[in-house]
């Protein structure tokens, strides 16, 4: 029912201590080198440093990170099938034409496209998880006020980041007494149960912000939330490592631009 | 459905955010003139963010037996109208995308024009459309909220067709094979997320109709009678 998020795991990983900037760098310019390459071999390298990366530097739980890629590449595998048929090429392994002005097809150049687009994905989804996994919200709002982002937006990013916590907890124990109560056992059941459990966060996100509201008046709240954070230094290993695997991975997106693995056109 | 990170070219993220920009700088103008009158609505804001986000993170039970998520953002429009739904959608997409691997952030142009501006903005015109009808507000809300999802779907279908245009049918022939696909597997979940929507407004009007008449969101003449009829069928 409830998807685990990823900020918990953030809190307690053991690149926590890196300075933040440093890993937004790293995530940035990995997902930003993803995007701009031409092939699929510097997208794929990237993955595949961002996943190590995130397994042994970050000691990340190798099936937690299994389940937050599971769902985006079913989606991308979905997706990317879709490309594969529509983008044509000659050399058609297998053709069908349903309607006269929609062609379907499999040639080596669109299971190549395909083949370069699920990599891209692969290593855009492995940059931003390495984001979401190492660098926890309350270090981002640190960055957003150096980076001068208007003060109401970084408050209204402050308090949802706040309630979500609240709600959530709130919603797991309404969601287990439904549980006990075999609120789940039929489909139909289980949709009343669905609907009675968001009704009730509706309410309770209500009050919270009724409660929210008095709770600052009476702390004299003045239109600005204070956020203490601290700028650790930017040590030199992880420093070289990471201008490393940088200029590795624009090496590979320059020298790797027209790479196929069919021999299609790229 | 997010388009997921790295899925779309570089071109079409940079094209996304462009369109996306206009209403999130509307939203923030908006946000600010609120916050000079009164303060506390951040409080609200925050809360409805925070509950968009919930709702989005819940698998729903699927008639297809894929699991999907509801928007929330058809029922967020109804509340709290389609620019302030744009800005707190912009946060939650971006929550989504570090605290669930949903969506991206070089996508998260594209998701917001589908999930936080199409779709909203259709659900709010349904629910305008219909507010002062003899229309059941249950219905209503079930119209919005599915069409509004309905609607993400089909310009998240046209994004990715825009962006892999088919080489024999062009942007068309595209269109049609990703709304087919899509189609297949997101209209029941679209028809549940209505259906859901509706039984938890049924639920709000059972118990806190006071909600719905200090948002303004139906006329309070139409809430007391559908609590009424509730009443009566209990």
């Amino acid at each position: 029912m409830f998807e685990e998020l990823l900020e918990e795991i953030a809190q307690e990983n053991a690149l926590r201590g890196t300075n933040t900037y440093l890993k937004l760098t790293v995530g940035l310019g990995a997902l930003l080198l993803s995007l701009l390459s031409a092939g699929f071999v510097a997208p794929l390298f990237i993955a595949f440093t961002m996943t190590v990366a995130l397994l042994y530097l970050a000691r990340i739980d190798a099936r937690t990170l299994g389940e937050a890629f599971a769902a985006p590449v079913s989606f991308a595998i979905l997706s990317v099938a879709a490309i594969v048929l529509v983008s044509g090429g000659s050399g058609a392994v297998w053709i069908w034409q349903p309607f006269s002005w929609l062609s379907l097809s499999v040639t080596p150049t669109s299971v190549d496209y395909g083949i370069y687009v699920l990599c891209r994905t692969l290593g855009g989804m492995a940059s931003l998880l390495f984001i979401a996994l190492t660098t926890p919200m309350t270090d981002l709002f640190v960055v957003m006020r150096q980076c001068r982002v208007p003060p109401v937006l970084i408050e209204l990013v402050m308090v949802v980041y706040r309630t979500i916590f609240t709600l959530l907890d709130q919603l797991v124990r309404c969601y287990h007494a439904q549980v006990m109560r075999l609120g789940y056992s039929t489909r139909r059941e289980s949709i009343r149960s669905f609907a009675t459990l968001c009704g009730a966060v509706f309410i309770a996100s209500w009050n919270t912000g009724e409660d929210q509201i008095r709770a600052r008046e009476m702390r004299c709240y003045d239109g600005r939330l204070v956020v203490l954070g601290e700028t650790r230094p930017v040590e030199a290993r992880p420093a070289l490592a990471a201008a490393g695997f940088l200029l590795a991975a624009l090496a590979l997106t320059v020298l790797s631009g027209g790479v196929t693995l069919l021999g299609g056109a790229p | 459905m997010h388009v997921m990170e790295g899925f779309l070219p570089a071109t079409w993220c940079i094209v996304w955010w462009l369109v996306a920009l206009p209403s999130l700088a509307l939203g923030l103008y908006q946000l600010k003139r609120v916050m000079a009158v009164d303060r506390e609505a951040l409080a609200l804001l925050g809360v409805t963010g925070a509950f968009i986000f919930i709702l989005s993170s819940l698998k729903l039970p699927s008639v297809t037996g894929s699991c999907s998520h509801p928007t929330g953002t058809g029922l967020s429009a109804i509340s709290f109208g389609p620019w302030i739904t744009s800005l707190v959608a912009a946060i939650v997409l971006l929550f989504q995308a570090l605290f669930l691997a949903h969506g991206g952030l070089s996508t998260l142009g594209a998701n917001l024009v589908s999930m936080g501006i199409a779709g909203p903005l259709v659900g709010y015109g349904i629910y305008r459309a219909l507010r002062e009808t003899q229309v059941s507000i249950f219905f209503t809300v079930f119209l919005a909220s599915a069409l509004a999802d309905l609607v993400t779907y089909v310009v998240t279908s046209l994004e990715l067709a825009l962006a892999y245009p088919a080489e024999v049918g062009g942007f068309a022939g595209s269109f049609t094979v990703f709304l087919g696909i899509f189609a297949l597997t997101q209209v029941p979940l679209a028809l549940v997320e209505g259906v859901i929507l509706a039984l938890v407004f049924k639920y709000i009007v059972q118990l806190k109709p006071e909600i719905l008449v200090q948002l303004k969101i139906f006329p309070e003449e139409k809430i007391v009678a559908a609590a009424r009829g509730l009443a009566d069928a209990a």
